[in-house]
């Protein structure tokens, strides 16, 4: 099945990552395992804050579903 | 004065400006989101206003709280707030609490209030912050900075917005290495000013379990829902 990745915030930079990425994974694939399968190891980076799919927050053990668009955020609590 | 608030209405009705003058909010933090947000708090004319920061300015403070300036570093946050917004508005009854924000006086300190808004710099404290809120039934408005960055939510009783949001066990962000900008925490300021009127007028439209995600750099807002 086919997921839209997009990175926000500083992960776009971190990660040399501006555009949409479109990757092929399995059927019941994570988020995890997605954003893996695209190069992008968020668990080297220490401000990596949490994931939408489809505009909806979820967890990154959660499972993806064909044509899902996976958004990736750092981090951000100053005040 | 009698024509105070004539810029106000039209945003806001007679009746709802006079309502304005009943309702109260507690802010905590009185650094760059918190800072805005007492004033614009405060030149809406919001009755009753405390609020909470046991920290003192620094020199590092001054490229972005409103409340700072060479004059007052070394001054408590909480003070100076209290004494620039008897000179903005003199009718809105402010107590400072100079005090940091502590399991201990968690709830003590928003008890009472109509809405909390959430000016902290720090995930522990704000998830403190949204035990309390739940269980004294008060909404809170979150905001938070880093950078080009930052984001707001509004959080009623018994959501868990923050929790989910920050779900591991780091107490800071990006912020560490972005710093903080002028202009970040004026825009998520004056959001978080703004969904605080609606809160207190029971106005419709409030983000309630949603997130907002301000990226100034690429002028890009988005929307993600935190509901079941």
């Amino acid at each position: 099945m086919k997921i839209t990745i997009a990175l926000k915030g500083t992960l776009r930079k971190l990660f040399d990552c501006y555009d949409d990425i479109v990757v092929e994974v399995p059927d019941n694939c994570t988020c995890d395992e997605a954003l893996q399968a695209a190069g992008i190891n968020y668990k080297e980076t220490r401000n990596f804050g949490f994931v939408s799919v489809n505009n909806k927050r979820v967890m990154i053990d959660s499972r993806l579903n064909d044509g899902d668009y996976l958004k990736a955020f750092s981090r951000v609590s100053g005040g | 004065m009698k024509n105070r608030y004539e810029r106000n209405i039209g945003t806001v009705s007679p009746q709802e400006q006079e309502l304005l003058k009943q309702r109260s909010v507690c802010v905590i933090g009185c650094g760059g989101l918190g800072g805005g947000v007492i004033e614009g708090l405060s030149r809406l004319g919001v009755g009753r206003l405390t609020i909470v920061d046991g920290d003192v300015f620094d020199v590092s403070n001054l490229n972005r709280q409103v409340l700072s300036s060479e004059k007052n570093i070394g001054m408590l946050k909480a003070d100076e707030g209290r004494r620039q917004i008897s000179e903005i508005n003199s009718e809105v009854e402010v107590t400072s609490i100079c005090a940091f924000y502590t399991e201990e006086n968690s709830r003590d300190i928003i008890r009472g209030h109509d809405v909390v808004v959430d000016a902290l710099d720090n995930i522990a404290s704000r998830k403190l912050l949204e035990d309390a809120c739940e269980q004294e039934n008060i909404p809170l408005v979150h905001g938070a900075i880093a950078g080009w960055h930052g984001q707001l939510a509004v959080i009623m009783p018994g959501d868990r917005l923050i929790h989910t949001l920050y779900d591991g066990d780091e107490n800071y962000g990006v912020e560490k290495e972005t710093g903080n900008p002028s202009f970040t925490p004026a825009v998520v300021g004056a959001l978080q000013v703004a969904e605080t009127l609606k809160l207190l007028l029971g106005r419709e439209g409030v983000l309630a379990n949603k997130l907002l995600t301000v990226d100034i750099l690429q002028q890009q807002y988005e929307i993600i829902d935190f509901g079941e």
